[in-house]
C-alpha cells in the first residue's frame, strides 16, 4: 500500500469548488452593482416596487458577506480538502467518517448561505461588519466551522506525514482564529428572552437579539473581531495556498524554512494585537490606540516575510513567470499582498489614519487585498487544482492570460480611483478656509468623487469579466475535454 | 522546539491558540467595565426610538453614516462635540461605522428637523442636488416593528439593568425618566403618543391617516431615532 | 531599458500622478497641516518602497539562480531550502521591533499621550491663526471692505451650514424653508402681520395673525424699514404693535423680537440662537456657530436682497 501513489479523494474539493466560483460571481456582480449605484444614484431603482431590496444599503453587506463568507471561505474549504490531503499524504477515502464529515460540512454550508442570503435581503442584520447575521444563522456558521475543524484535525490524526507542512500551519491557524474570534463577537442575548410585567415573553421577531457589549467595549470586540476575520480569512488561509500551490506549479523549492517560520509565528503574535487601528481617535482609551498603530507597523515584516519567501522561491526562474499565466496570477498576487500590507501599515500610523478613516482610500485598501491577493490566489489554487481534480488540461491558456491582464487593469483601475477619491476626500473634510470656516460643504465633498467612482465601477466591470471568462475557463475544462487516464504527472497544466 | 510542534499538532495548536488570545486578553478586558458607564444626559432609547434605531439597521444606514466625531476641530466644527465613551452605554449595537460616505449623524438631531428629514428621505437629492444616498420610499408604507423594540427593551432592562422608568440625571441637573411599557398593548400606546408628535410636523398624509388609525410607518421610527441623536 | 524598470517607473509615476491630484483638488493644497503633510509623506513612501522592493526581488527572479542546502523532508513533492533570513528583512523585523519597544516605554509612553490633550492644542491653534488673521485684516481695511469681508465670510458659513436647507440660491427649496432672498424686506413684513409669526419661543408666545391689515399693514412695514422713523406708520405701529414690541420696537427687553433690527445680521443672529419651529417649517438652533461666525453669516443673508 506503502509504495502504491495515493488515490486521493476530491469529491468534497470539488463541491467547494463550485460553490466558490458560484458565489464569487454573485458576490463581484454586486459589487459592480454597489459601485455603479454610488456612481448612478438612479440605480438605486427608488421608484421600482422592489427598491427595498435593490439599493445600495441593502445590497452592500450581500457584497462583504458573498465574498467573504461565500467565496473566500469556499475557496478555503476547497482548497484544504485538495491540499490537506497531499501535504498529509492521507486521502480521504481511507475515512468513511472523514468523508461523512466533509459532505455533511458542505450541504450544511449551503443551506447556512442560503439563509443568510435571504436573511440579508430582508433586512435581518445586527450591523455589526462580517458579523451581521442573526444568531440562527450564527449557530449554523459554528456547526459548519466546528465540522471544518474536524475534517482539518481528523486529516491530521490519521496522517502518514509525520511534519506538519507550511500550508497545514496556517489552515491549523485559520480554523482556531476564526473560531475564536467568531464566537466572542457575535455573543448576543435573544430578545425572546425578554418577559414583561404582566408575563408576556416571545414578543417580536423570535431571531432578533440584542449584543452582550455596548457602545465602546462593543466597537472594541467587534474591531477585535473585524480585523482578525481580515487576518485569519484573508491572509493566513491565503498565505496556506500560496505556500502550497506556488511551489507545486513551478517545482521550486521553498527559499528559507527560517523565513517561514519566523513569518509564521511573527504574523501570530502581532496580528491580533493591531485591531485597534479602526478605532483611532475613537473613544477607546488612548494606550490601546497607540498599541493598534505601533503593533501594525511591526507587522509589516512577518506580513513581507512570507511574500519575500515567495518572490524568492522563483529566483532565477523568470522564464515560468514570463510563460505561465497562473504563476502570474501568484507572483502578481504576492506583490498585491505586499503593497496591501505597506499600505494597511501605514493608513494605521495616527496622523494618517485622521485622514484615511472613514474615506474611500480604505475601500482601495480592501480591494488591493481583496481583488490582487486573496481573489488572485484562489483563482490560481483552482487553476492548479482542475487539471488533477477532473483529470483534464485548462480548456484554453490563452484564455487564462487574456483574462490576467484584463484582471490586472481591472484592479489598477480600482485602486488609484479609490486612492485618489480617498485622499481627497480625508484632505476636504478637514480643510479650513482663509475665513477659519470649513472650506466645504459635505455635499462638495461627495460630488467630487463622482468621476472616480465611475472609473472604479469601470475596473470592477473589468475584473468580473476575468472572473466569468476564468469561470467559463473552469467550466469547459470540467466539461469538454475527454478525460485522462491518469493522474497528470506534470508540475504544470501549462506544459503541454 | 519548533521542530517538535511541528510534529505535535495538538502542541502546535495550543500554542498558536495561545497567542493568539493572549492579545485578546490584554487589549479587551482591562477596560470593559470603565468604558460602559454613561455620562451624564445619556438616557435609554424610548421605544420608537428603538424602532427607529431597527429601521436604520435593517437599512444598514451604517454602510454610509458614522457615528463617531473624532476630536479634530474640522469634525466638531461640522458635526458638534466629539465623541464621549459614556455616551454610547445603551448602544447595543454600536454603530460607530467605518465608512463615512455620508456625514456623521451621531448630533443630527441638533441640526436637522422632522420635515427636513421626511423630504429628505422621500427623495434625497430633492433638497441635496448630486446626493448618492437612495431614496427610502417604502419607509412611508412599511409599519416599524413595536413589539421587537418592546422585547429588546425588555431584554436589557432584564438583562443589562438597563434603567427605564427609573430617573437619570440630565445635563441641565434635572431628572429624566424614560418609560417602559407594562405590557405590549401599553408599549404600543407609549409609542403612538410619541408618534403622533413627530406626525403633527409632517405633511404625507398617508403617514398621517396611518397613525391616526394607531399604525406607525418605519419613516416616523426613524425620524423618532434621528431626532433623538444629539 | 530593462521592461521591468519601465513598469515600475510607470506605476510609481501613476500613483504620485494620483497623489498629485489629490493633493492640488483641495483648496488651499496641504494647507501647512501637519495630519495633510504626514499623510502624503506616507502615501509617497508607499509607493517608492513598494517599486524598490518589488523590482528588487523581480530582478533576482531575472538573475539570480535557486540555490542553498535542501533540507530532508518534502510534502507532496514540495522541497525546502535551509536558507538563512534575508539579512535586509531580518535586520529591519530587529529595528521595528526595537523601536516598537522604544516607542512603549521612552519616547511616547504609553500613559503619556492623549488625544483629548491634542485636540485641546489644536483647536487653540488653529482659533489663535484665524483670529490674528481676521484682526490684521480688520485692521487695514475700509469700512466697505469690512462689510464685504464680513459677508464673504458668512457665504461660506451658509454653504456649509445653511444650504442644506435654504439651497444654494438662498431661494428655500419649494417652500421647505424661508425664501432668504426675501427675507427681511418690506414684503416680509407685511406677511408677518397678515399671516402672523411663530416659533421664535419668546416668552410673549406666538404673534397671531391681523393686528393690522390693508394700507395700515403696509405702512407698517414701511416704518419698521425705515428703522421706526418717519410719519408713515408710526401711529398704526403704536396702535398695533407696540403692545408687544414697544414703542421703541426694542421688543420689550426680549419679551419679543427687536424690530429695530430686523433685516440686519442682528436679527439672524437671534434665529440662529433660538431656532425656529415656523409656520412653513421647523429651523434647528445653530449654537454650534461662533459668534463671529453668526454675526457674518447675518451680514451674508441681509445682503442678499439688496
Ligand atoms: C449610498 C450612501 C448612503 C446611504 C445608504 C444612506 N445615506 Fe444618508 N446621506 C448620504 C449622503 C451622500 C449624504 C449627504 C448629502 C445629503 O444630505 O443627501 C447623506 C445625508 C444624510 C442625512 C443628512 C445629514 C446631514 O448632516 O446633512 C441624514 C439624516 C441621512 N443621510 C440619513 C440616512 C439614513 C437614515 C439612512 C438609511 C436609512 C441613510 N442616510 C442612508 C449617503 C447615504
Ligand atoms: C401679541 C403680541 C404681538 C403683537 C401685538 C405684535 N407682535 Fe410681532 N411678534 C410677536 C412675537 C411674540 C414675535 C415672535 C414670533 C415668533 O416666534 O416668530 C413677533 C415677531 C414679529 C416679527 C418677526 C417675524 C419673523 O420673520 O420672524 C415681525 C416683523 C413683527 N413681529 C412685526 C409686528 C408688527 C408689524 C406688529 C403690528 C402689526 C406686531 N408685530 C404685533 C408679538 C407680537
Ligand atoms: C434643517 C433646516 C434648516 C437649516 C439647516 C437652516 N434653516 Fe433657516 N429656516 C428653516 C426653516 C424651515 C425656516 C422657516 C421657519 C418658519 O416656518 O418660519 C427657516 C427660516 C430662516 C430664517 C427666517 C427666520 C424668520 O424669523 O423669519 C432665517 C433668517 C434663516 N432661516 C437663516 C438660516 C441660517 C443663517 C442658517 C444657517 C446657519 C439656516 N437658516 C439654516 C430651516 C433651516
Ligand atoms: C500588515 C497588514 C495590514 C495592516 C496593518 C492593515 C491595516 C488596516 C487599516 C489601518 C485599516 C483601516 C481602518 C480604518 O481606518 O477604518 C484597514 C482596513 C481594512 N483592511 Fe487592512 N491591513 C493590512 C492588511 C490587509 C489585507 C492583506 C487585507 C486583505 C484583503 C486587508 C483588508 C482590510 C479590510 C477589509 C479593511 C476594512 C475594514 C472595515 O472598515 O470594514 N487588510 N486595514
Ligand atoms: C468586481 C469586483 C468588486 C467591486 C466592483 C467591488 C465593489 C465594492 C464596493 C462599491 C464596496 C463599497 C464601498 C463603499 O462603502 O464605499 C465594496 C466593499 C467591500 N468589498 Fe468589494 N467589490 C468587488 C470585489 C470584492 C471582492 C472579490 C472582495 C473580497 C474578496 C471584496 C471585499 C469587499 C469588502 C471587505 C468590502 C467592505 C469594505 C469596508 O467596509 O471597508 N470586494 N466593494
Ligand atoms: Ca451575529
Ligand atoms: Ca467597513
Ligand atoms: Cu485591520
Amino acid at each position: 500500500m506503502e509504495n502504491r501513489p495515493l488515490e486521493y479523494d476530491y469529491t468534497v474539493a470539488k463541491m467547494f469548488m463550485l460553490t466558490t466560483i458560484v458565489l464569487g460571481i454573485v458576490g463581484m456582480l454586486v459589487g459592480v452593482i454597489l459601485a455603479f449605484q454610488l456612481a448612478y444614484p438612479s440605480l438605486n431603482g427608488s421608484d421600482l416596487a422592489i427598491a427595498e431590496y435593490i439599493n445600495y444599503s441593502r445590497l452592500r453587506p450581500l457584497h462583504t458577506d458573498a465574498v467573504v463568507f461565500g467565496f473566500t471561505l469556499s475557496g478555503i474549504f476547497a482548497t484544504w480538502y485538495y491540499v490537506g490531503q497531499r501535504v498529509l499524504k492521507v486521502s480521504m477515502a481511507e475515512s468513511r467518517f472523514l468523508m461523512f464529515i466533509g459532505k455533511l460540512h458542505f450541504w450544511l454550508y449551503l443551506i447556512a448561505v442560503a439563509a443568510a442570503v435571504i436573511s440579508l435581503l430582508m433586512g435581518v442584520t445586527t450591523s455589526k461588519e462580517y458579523a451581521e447575521f442573526e444568531w440562527p444563522i450564527d449557530i449554523a456558521i459554528v456547526v459548519v466551522w466546528i465540522l471544518f475543524g474536524m475534517g482539518v484535525f481528523g486529516l491530521i490524526g490519521i496522517r502518514r506525514e509525520k511534519t506538519l507542512y507550511i500550508s497545514v500551519w496556517y489552515y491549523i491557524a485559520t480554523f482556531l482564529g476564526i473560531a475564536m474570534l467568531y464566537l466572542f463577537n457575535n455573543m448576543a442575548i435573544p430578545t425572546m428572552f425578554g418577559v414583561s410585567e404582566i408575563g408576556e415573553s416571545s414578543v417580536g421577531v423570535w431571531y432578533h437579539s440584542v449584543s452582550m457589549y455596548a457602545g465602546t467595549n462593543d466597537a472594541l470586540v467587534q474591531w477585535w473581531y473585524g480585523h482578525n476575520a481580515v487576518a485569519f480569512g484573508f491572509t493566513v488561509p491565503i498565505i496556506a495556498m500560496i505556500y502550497y500551490f506556488l511551489p507545486k506549479e513551478s517545482g521550486q523549492a521553498i527559499y528559507s524554512y527560517k523565513l517561514s517560520l519566523l513569518s509564521f509565528w511573527g504574523l501570530m503574535f502581532l496580528y491580533i494585537w493591531a485591531g485597534g487601528h479602526h478605532l483611532l481617535y475613537s473613544t477607546v482609551p488612548d494606550w490601546m490606540q497607540t498599541m493598534g498603530s505601533i503593533f501594525s507597523i511591526i507587522l509589516i515584516l512577518p506580513s513581507w516575510g512570507s511574500a519575500i519567501n515567495m518572490l524568492l522561491t522563483m529566483r532565477g526562474e523568470w522564464q515560468q513567470v514570463a510563460a505561465s499565466p497562473l504563476i502570474k496570477f501568484m507572483i502578481l498576487g504576492s506583490t498585491f499582498y505586499m503593497f496591501s500590507t505597506l499600505e494597511g501599515s501605514i493608513q494605521a500610523i495616527k496622523s494618517v489614519n485622521a485622514i484615511a478613516h472613514f474615506t474611500d482610500w480604505i475601500i482601495g485598501h480592501v480591494h488591493n487585498g481583496a481583488l490582487g491577493w486573496v481573489t488572485f490566489m484562489i483563482m490560481a489554487a483552482l487553476y492548479h487544482m482542475a487539471p488533477r481534480v477532473f483529470k483534464r488540461e485548462i480548456y484554453s491558456k490563452s484564455l487564462m492570460a487574456t483574462q490576467f491582464w484584463i484582471q490586472t487593469v481591472g484592479v489598477v483601475l480600482y485602486f488609484t480611483s479609490m486612492w485618489i477619491a480617498g485622499i481627497t476626500q480625508g484632505m476636504m473634510w478637514r480643510a479650513h478656509d482663509e475665513f477659519g470656516n470649513l472650506a466645504y460643504s459635505f455635499i462638495d465633498t461627495v460630488t467630487v468623487l463622482y468621476p472616480y467612482y465611475t472609473i472604479r465601477g469601470v475596473g470592477g466591470v473589468l475584473y468580473l469579466v476575468g472572473f466569468l471568462m476564468f469561470a467559463y475557463n473552469m467550466y469547459k475544462t470540467m466539461s469538454a475535454r475527454p478525460v485522462k487516464e491518469s493522474e497528470l504527472q506534470s508540475a504544470s497544466p501549462m506544459g503541454a | 522546539m519548533f521542530h517538535w510542534l511541528e510534529k505535535n499538532p495538538f502542541f502546535f495548536s495550543v500554542v498558536v491558540f495561545v497567542i493568539i488570545a493572549f492579545a485578546g486578553i490584554v487589549e479587551i478586558f482591562p477596560n470593559f467595565a470603565q468604558q460602559s458607564r454613561p455620562v451624564i444626559g445619556t438616557k435609554p432609547y424610548t421605544t420608537l426610538e428603538l424602532a427607529g434605531r431597527h429601521v436604520y439597521i435593517k437599512n444598514s444606514c451604517n454602510a454610509c453614516h458614522s457615528q463617531l466625531v473624532r476630536p479634530f476641530k474640522s469634525e466638531t466644527d461640522r458635526y458638534g462635540d466629539y465623541s464621549l465613551s459614556g455616551e454610547y452605554a445603551y448602544d447595543r449595537p454600536f454603530l460607530w461605522g467605518s465608512k463615512r460616505t455620508g456625514p456623521d449623524l451621531l448630533r443630527v438631531g441638533n441640526y436637522r428637523t422632522t420635515d427636513w428629514h421626511e423630504i429628505h428621505m422621500k427623495d434625497p437629492a430633492s433638497v441635496v442636488p448630486g446626493t448618492n444616498m437612495p431614496a427610502y420610499k417604502w419607509m412611508f408604507t412599511n409599519i416599524a416593528d413595536i413589539n421587537t423594540a418592546f422585547a429588546e427593551q425588555l431584554t436589557i432592562a432584564q438583562f443589562f439593568s438597563v434603567p427605564y422608568n427609573t430617573p437619570v440625571p440630565m445635563k441641565d441637573g434635572s431628572m429624566a425618566v424614560v418609560k417602559m411599557g407594562k405590557s405590549v398593548a401599553d408599549a404600543h400606546a407609549l409609542a403612538l403618543a410619541e408618534a403622533r408628535i413627530i406626525v403633527a410636523d409632517m405633511k404625507d398624509q398617508g403617514v398621517k391617516d396611518a397613525v391616526a388609525s394607531g399604525q406607525i410607518p418605519e419613516i416616523v421610527a426613524i425620524i423618532a431615532y434621528m431626532n433623538g441623536l444629539k | 531599458m530593462n521592461k521591468l524598470y519601465l513598469w515600475g517607473i510607470i506605476m510609481g509615476a501613476l500613483m504620485l500622478g494620483a497623489t498629485y491630484i489629490a493633493v492640488t483638488g483641495t483648496k488651499g493644497g496641504l494647507n501647512d497641516d501637519i495630519i495633510n503633510i504626514l499623510t502624503i509623506a506616507g502615501a509617497v513612501s508607499l509607493v517608492i518602497i513598494t517599486v524598490f522592493v518589488v523590482i528588487k526581488y523581480v530582478r533576482q527572479m531575472q538573475t539570480d539562480t535557486a540555490d542553498g542546502v535542501l533540507a530532508r523532508e518534502t510534502w507532496d513533492g514540495i522541497a525546502e531550502y535551509e536558507n538563512e533570513l534575508p539579512v535586509g528583512w531580518a535586520v529591519t523585523f530587529l529595528l521595528t521591533i526595537v523601536w516598537g519597544m522604544w516607542y512603549f516605554i521612552a519616547g511616547y509612553p504609553l500613559n503619556a499621550y492623549s488625544q483629548i490633550g491634542e485636540y485641546n492644542e489644536e483647536v487653540v491653534t488653529l482659533t489663535t491663526k484665524f483670529e490674528k488673521d481676521f484682526n490684521e485684516k480688520m485692521s487695514n481695511f475700509s469700512e466697505t471692505e469690512k462689510t464685504q469681508y464680513m459677508i464673504d465670510m458668512g457665504e461660506s458659513v451658509y454653504i456649509t451650514e445653511c444650504m442644506i436647507c435654504h439651497g444654494l440660491t438662498a431661494d428655500g427649496i419649494d417652500g421647505l424653508s424661508t425664501d432668504l432672498n426675501n427675507w427681511g424686506t418690506h414684503a416680509s413684513i407685511v406677511d408677518a402681520i397678515v399671516n402672523g409669526s411663530k416659533g421664535l419661543n419668546y416668552p410673549m408666545g406666538d404673534m397671531a395673525a391681523g393686528f393690522a391689515s390693508g394700507q395700515d399693514a403696509t405702512d407698517i412695514a414701511v416704518y419698521i424699514m425705515n428703522d421706526l422713523s418717519g410719519e408713515t406708520g408710526s401711529i398704526a405701529y403704536d396702535n398695533a404693535c407696540a403692545g408687544c414690541h414697544g414703542t421703541d420696537g426694542k421688543g420689550l427687553d426680549g419679551s419679543s423680537p427687536d424690530l429695530l433690527v430686523y433685516g440686519e445680521s442682528g436679527f439672524i443672529v437671534d434665529v440662529l440662537n433660538r431656532g425656529k419651529k415656523g409656520f412653513i417649517g421647523d429651523m434647528p438652533k445653530f449654537d454650534r456657530l461662533s459668534d463671529k461666525q453668526k454675526e457674518a453669516v447675518g451680514a451674508y443673508i441681509s445682503s442678499l436682497n439688496k
